[in-house]
């Protein structure tokens, strides 16, 4: 009896290590494929075997030095770009969530509710009807066309994604406020020396959000950044690498280009995984 | 190798002294006969698209931006640097700026105060430009009709006002192919093609999704375009036989079936890419490409008229897009009248013969269209050979591209029944009725 | 029916018993919805009365600096000695009064037209080649018109408050109080006030950048901005609800009209389809991966979370190429049969299209779910399944059972929130299939387009302005109604303070 129960879950087990190794694969292979023809010597697009045949790291080396191809990509200038906007925003961004949030869930005044209700509404309006707007109004301010654009426009919205960390503030005890005013806090002290350090967890998530935003849009930085090819970002920069007039020299470039953004976020994320699902887990059961 | 030379020689004597059979045929000789009529009474003083400085007027410390394909950059920039010894007395600060033909339109649309003063742009996109009012007339009229062919000019003018400076002659598609696998004879005949192709276990590739490409299966089936109603957007068709065109569209759809696995229908730059890998033996492409595909084929590379397909026991010739390239001057230019001057010097007759000889571009002005340059390259006389067999792209609406592109996406699907008459026939009245816009 | 009785059902009638339950409360919920609407509407009228009553009755309890300051701001208060503040009051009126006289009033007098001016071409003396003069350009007109109102409301703001605190310190002066020192109030912005600190950034970022656009496009809605209509070249004006009835027209716009009622039925069947699926799968990936002895957690989860690393526009566009008839799926597959396979996966069949798309969003979407569930499968109480081993429940029962009902319970907010993003869920149609397979029977959309890329073309692709905000206010409006509606249910949102 005691055997095969045993059996049974040894059984099960197995199953499920197939199970994953099966799924594991399948998830992994679209980024070895990436990795893999990063590397091809042969061919321009499409190769009709898997593998590549030849092997080299001259699209890395084209890619960083400009080499190979026309003036009008400049793959180094737009990672700089990339970065400092993502530092930029992510400040900023990180600070207005965490204010937000920290408002709303530990701050009672009047109108709340209807600011919560109104912060949550306000994101579920397709984004790039506004663009045009936006273009404008930073075409106003004199911004087109600059990095400084692109920061106001990845960190503005920021915080509108308070749901999770408001979720996140929720869970620790409001005593812990309580003792603190009785001592004589104020409300400023509170947040900076009570409840920040306890909240680790969604300060990483945050920061991990808003810094990997940046890398991702190609849409609104086109529209802002237009033909000013030096203020580009990588996104941007990847997308035009798979126009037209580009791709045949570029493809290759495109797939070791991929592989040079999508490492320092991978590196990112598994080290900051701990700290992304304990505060994703705390904030969502709340949000 | 030489009999071909001479074949192409005789070829482009013959094509110079024929206008363009396309469908815009009746337009495009009024024109040339209103061009000649306008020179005889100018005052212009236009040598070597070199205009008198009183043109400037009072611009001086000029600071311009201009649009070039990235391919071309470093050409334009070299042009620049003539434009400004040529104009010694006047300062310009001119800067060339990578911008793809392909979204030109787009991006002025956006916002065109930011945008290049002279840019260069396909002529399909030219309507958009028109409508939204953001380019600016041309201002030497006559010795842009004098100097360049009839077509490129009528193409360019929209209710008889000439608004862009023909930069190509050669924005249409011809048969790429590796002669080692097809052969001269094969590439007559689509079947031959794909047979050949079938044979060596290569692909044929052509663009089918792309409006630009697929609306040779309409063109072919007789339901060609015919400029614009007279409300100035719904596109016209010329008379067909329905029940012809809707055969032929049958015998695509049979053709691309039995050769399923042959015949790709795939992005334009998949051709090039195919012939480097090896996969693909011949395919639809442009003069845009033939630089690469030559790389990719080197000795092997060849260029004919697209094939004929076999129709109910007749070989019907396959028609095609054709159209033009043009230099524009954006509307908001804060200097008029240097963008004016630029852009005809970029399209006037050095520069076009620059671009001929180092980027493989087929030029609109008549001279350098009988230089040596031109007919002696197998590309840019198969494009003129196809040009006999294409409809202008003159006034098309912007309503045409996306329901030809589904013509061809249906055509090519899988799932697509290649003996269904009456579906076929719907196919091409739905097409034809969303071109014109009746939805 | 009973507590007792519930316990009784097996879980089929359970779920049953629920769902019914929720469709039930649904016209409830929507009428509570719209009843706080109207009450809303009715406080908002009722406030406006009550403001201009204490407005006259203000003014003629005031002395002489009270009365002055209905005309420039702040001077009560810098009468009464609260000098900061007076001077900060008047420094908005004077800020008001410039940009109105700069700026916003040329705009905000064309409002009503858009415009009228048409661009025309001139020839300048001294010159040979004529320009192009560009006449009123209607977008930004309604752009700053739309700054200029938002200003004016701000302004006005400012103007009561300034009036309600020239009051105040009026009566305080004659209670024998002082006013408070900048040094107080600052102290109070970081205590009392604390909230106006923290929130005046961020509310400024969004007003600005979320709120005066998002103005902007409603109105657009209303207007004739299109292909035809665009500045600056030429000018666009209002057409009143004429975007929406060619939305809705069934008789003279038909094409219009059956995309959106297409459209609007895939969007909604990709939403549940995509969100229940990846929510369901992504769960059973996470229970796989935390069960008790399965080892190499962080393998298992690592292998996952890189997908997520990756740019979702690359991982996307490299799917794209793979699908492609000539693509790595098709040569894997070519390779495993040993003969030529060339599936159509995108551009052929209707359902081929579509299911692919979903199973790519599973690719996407699920290593996000077991990030996020981790944590809280692990929080289920262990006795729950104690027990039901104890019973002999199977796998599949104690899932069914435990963990879903459980986990439904739990994270509720966090499924609509998915929901709202699989409606709004441009990524992964515009990049995988680019809306394809095509269809000569919609207007500019193919048969995987959901709203929003539809929304897409029309404003990048064909400059239709005025039918895609008309599109988008109607999306908005789905959206916020359902989430509105179910987080003010939620029962998190009810025991917000259950933890503190």
């Amino acid at each position: 009896m005691i055997k095969s129960y045993k059996f049974r879950r040894h059984l099960a087990n197995g199953l499920i290590y197939l199970l994953l190794a099966v799924l594991g694969i399948i998830w992994i292979s679209p980024f070895v494929y990436l990795v893999l023809h990063s590397f091809r010597a042969e061919g321009l697009i499409a190769v009709p075997y898997l593998i590549p045949h030849e092997w080299t790291f001259q699209n890395y080396i084209d890619l960083f030095t400009g080499s190979g191809g026309t003036a009008s990509i400049n793959f180094p200038r737009w990672f700089l770009n990339t970065f400092v906007v993502a530092c930029f925003s992510c400040v900023i961004s990180t600070i207005s969530v965490l204010a937000v949030s920290y408002t709303f869930s530990r701050l009672r005044f009047k109108a709340r509710k209807k600011f919560m209700n109104v912060g949550m509404i306000l994101g579920m309006f397709p984004g790039f009807m506004t663009m045009i707007a936006i273009y404008y109004l930073l075409k106003a301010m004199g911004l087109t066309q600059t990095l400084v654009a692109l920061v106001i426009c990845y960190s503005c919205g920021a915080g509108l994604g308070f749901q999770i960390s408001k979720g996140f503030f929720d869970t620790i005890p409001r005593a812990l406020d309580e003792a603190a005013t009785i001592d004589g806090a104020t409300k400023n002290q509170i947040f900076w020396k009570i409840i920040l350090p306890m909240s680790k967890p969604i300060v990483v998530y945050t920061v991990l959000t808003s810094f990997i935003g940046p890398w991702t849009d190609f849409i609104l930085a086109k529209i802002i950044m237009g033909d000013s090819l030096d203020n580009y970002t990588v996104a941007i920069g990847l997308q035009k690498m798979l126009a037209n007039d580009f791709i045949n020299t570029y493809y290759k470039q495109f797939l070791a280009g991929s592989v040079v953004v999508a490492l320092p976020i991978t590196i990112l994320f598994l080290k900051m995984q701990k700290y992304y699902v304990e505060g994703v887990t705390a904030g969502g059961v709340k949000g | 190798m030489k009999m071909k030379r001479i074949l192409a020689v005789l070829l482009a004597g013959m094509m110079t002294a024929t206008a363009f059979a396309g469908c815009g045929g009746d337009t495009s000789s009024a024109a040339s006969d209103n061009a000649s009529d306008a020179s005889s009474s100018t005052e212009l003083q236009v040598k070597d698209s070199i205009v008198d400085y009183s043109y400037f007027g009072d611009e001086d410390n000029v600071t311009l931006k201009v649009w070039a394909p990235d391919k071309a950059v470093n050409l334009v920039k070299q042009q620049v640097e003539d434009f400004k010894k040529a104009y010694s007395e006047k300062t310009f600060n001119i800067d060339v700026v990578a911008q793809g033909e392909s979204d030109a339109a787009t991006q002025i649309l956006n916002d065109a105060s930011v945008a290049a003063d002279v840019f260069s742009f396909p002529s399909d996109q030219l309507n958009k430009l028109v409508d939204a009012d953001v380019i600016a007339k041309v201002a030497f009229v006559d010795t842009v009709k004098d100097e360049n062919s009839a077509d490129t000019v009528t193409a360019g003018t929209i209710k008889d006002t000439l608004y862009a400076y023909p930069e190509t002659n050669d924005n249409g598609y011809y048969l790429v192919y590796d002669n080692s696998v097809v052969t001269a004879d094969d590439v007559k005949t689509l079947e031959g093609t794909l047979e050949a192709c079938k044979k060596a276990g290569k692909k044929f590739i052509m663009d089918c999704g792309d409006g630009f490409y697929a609306c040779t299966f309409a063109f072919t089936a007789g339901a060609k375009i015919d400029g614009l109603e007279e409300d100035g957007e719904t596109q016209k068709f010329v008379d067909y036989d329905e029940d012809e065109a809707v055969d032929t569209l049958m015998a695509f759809a049979k053709l691309i079936k039995d050769y399923k696995g042959t015949f790709q229908s795939l992005n334009v730059k998949q051709v090039a890419s195919g012939f480097s890998s090896g996969t693909c033996a011949a395919g639809v492409d442009g003069s845009w490409d033939t630089e690469v595909n030559k790389t990719a084929l080197g000795d092997k590379f060849g260029a004919a008229k697209l094939p004929t397909i076999n129709v109910n026991g007749t070989d019907k010739q396959l028609v095609s897009m054709f159209g033009y390239k043009y230099i524009g001057v954006n509307g908001s230019s804060k200097y008029p009248a240097t963008s004016q001057i630029l852009a005809l010097y970029l399209s006037g007759e050095k520069c076009q013969k620059e671009r001929a000889e180092q980027l493989g571009w087929g030029p609109s002005n008549l001279k350098v269209q009988e230089d040596s340059v031109v007919t002696e390259s197998a590309a840019l006389q198969a494009i003129k050979e196809q040009s006999e067999n294409a409809c202008v792209q003159v006034n098309i609406s912007s309503t045409f591209w996306s329901p030809m592109g589904n013509l061809g996406n249906k055509l090519v699907a899988d799932a697509w029944d290649a003996s269904d008459k009456d579906a076929t026939k719907k196919l091409l009245q739905d097409t034809i009725s969303n071109v014109r816009d009746e939805g | 029916m009973t507590y007792v009785e519930y316990k009784q059902l097996n879980p089929f009638q359970r779920f049953a018993h629920n769902f019914k339950k929720f469709i039930v409360s649904i016209p409830n919920a929507l009428a509570r919805f719209f009843k706080t609407i109207g009450r809303g509407i009715v406080n908002f009228f009722k406030a406006i009365g009550k403001g201009f009553k204490n407005y006259g009755v203000t003014f003629t309890k005031g002395d002489w600096a009270t009365k002055l300051s209905y005309l420039i701001f702040g001077i009560g208060d810098i009468h009464k000695g609260k000098y900061y503040k007076g001077i900060l009051y008047f420094l908005s009126e004077v800020f008001y009064i410039l940009y109105m006289v700069f700026f916003g009033w040329t705009f905000l007098s064309k409002f009503d037209t858009l415009g009228t001016v048409k661009t025309r071409e001139v020839i300048d003396p001294g010159q040979i080649i004529a320009r192009k003069v560009y006449g009123d350009n209607s977008m930004l007109i309604l752009l700053y018109s739309v700054l200029s109102i938002v200003i004016t409301v701000i302004i006005f703001a400012i103007y009561i408050s300034n009036i309600k605190d020239a009051y105040r310190h009026q009566i305080m002066r004659a209670n024998g109080q002082k006013p408070t020192s900048l040094k107080t109030d600052a102290k109070e912005f970081l205590d009392g006030k604390y909230h106006v600190t923290l929130l005046s950034f961020p509310v400024l970022m969004i007003g600005i950048f979320n709120v005066l656009p998002l103005i902007f496009m409603i109105l657009i809605a209303f207007t004739s901005y299109d292909k035809t209509h665009l500045p600056p070249g030429t000018l666009f004006t209002w057409v009143g609800f004429d975007n929406f009835s060619s939305l809705f027209d069934v008789v003279n716009n038909s094409k219009k009209a059956t995309t959106f009622l297409e459209l609007t039925k895939w969007t909604l069947l990709w939403a549940v389809i995509a969100t229940f699926t990846n929510y369901i799968l992504g769960m059973v990936v996470a229970l796989m991966i935390n069960k008790k002895g399965i080892k190499f957690k962080g393998l298992w989860r690592t292998l996952f979370v890189i997908a997520i690393a990756v740019p979702q526009f690359v991982s996307l566009l490299l799917m794209n190429q793979m699908l492609q008839s000539n693509g790595a799926i098709n040569v894997l597959l070519s390779h495993l049969t040993g003969s030529n396979v060339e599936i159509q996966w995108l551009n052929s069949s209707v359902f081929m299209a579509r299911a692919t798309v979903v199973i790519v969003n599973l690719w996407v979407g699920i290593p996000y779910t077991i990030l996020s569930m981790s944590g809280i499968l692990m929080n289920i109480p262990e006795d729950l399944y104690e027990s039901a081993r104890i019973d002999g429940a199977s796998p599949f029962k104690t899932f069914t059972k435990i963990t879903l009902p459980y986990m439904i319970f739990v994270t509720t907010p966090q499924l609509i929130t998915q929901f709202v993003g699989n409606i709004n869920n441009f990524n992964v149609i515009y990049l995988l299939t680019g809306g394809g397979p095509s269809t000569e029977n919609f207007y500019q959309a193919g048969y995987t387009d959901i709203l929003v890329t539809w929304l897409f073309n029309l404003t990048i692709g064909s400059q239709d302005y005025g039918l895609a905000a008309a599109i988008g206010i109607l999306v908005f409006i789905v959206c916020a109604t359902l989430s509105l509606i179910i987080y003010n249910n939620s029962k998190s949102m009810k025991d917000e303070e259950a933890f503190s």
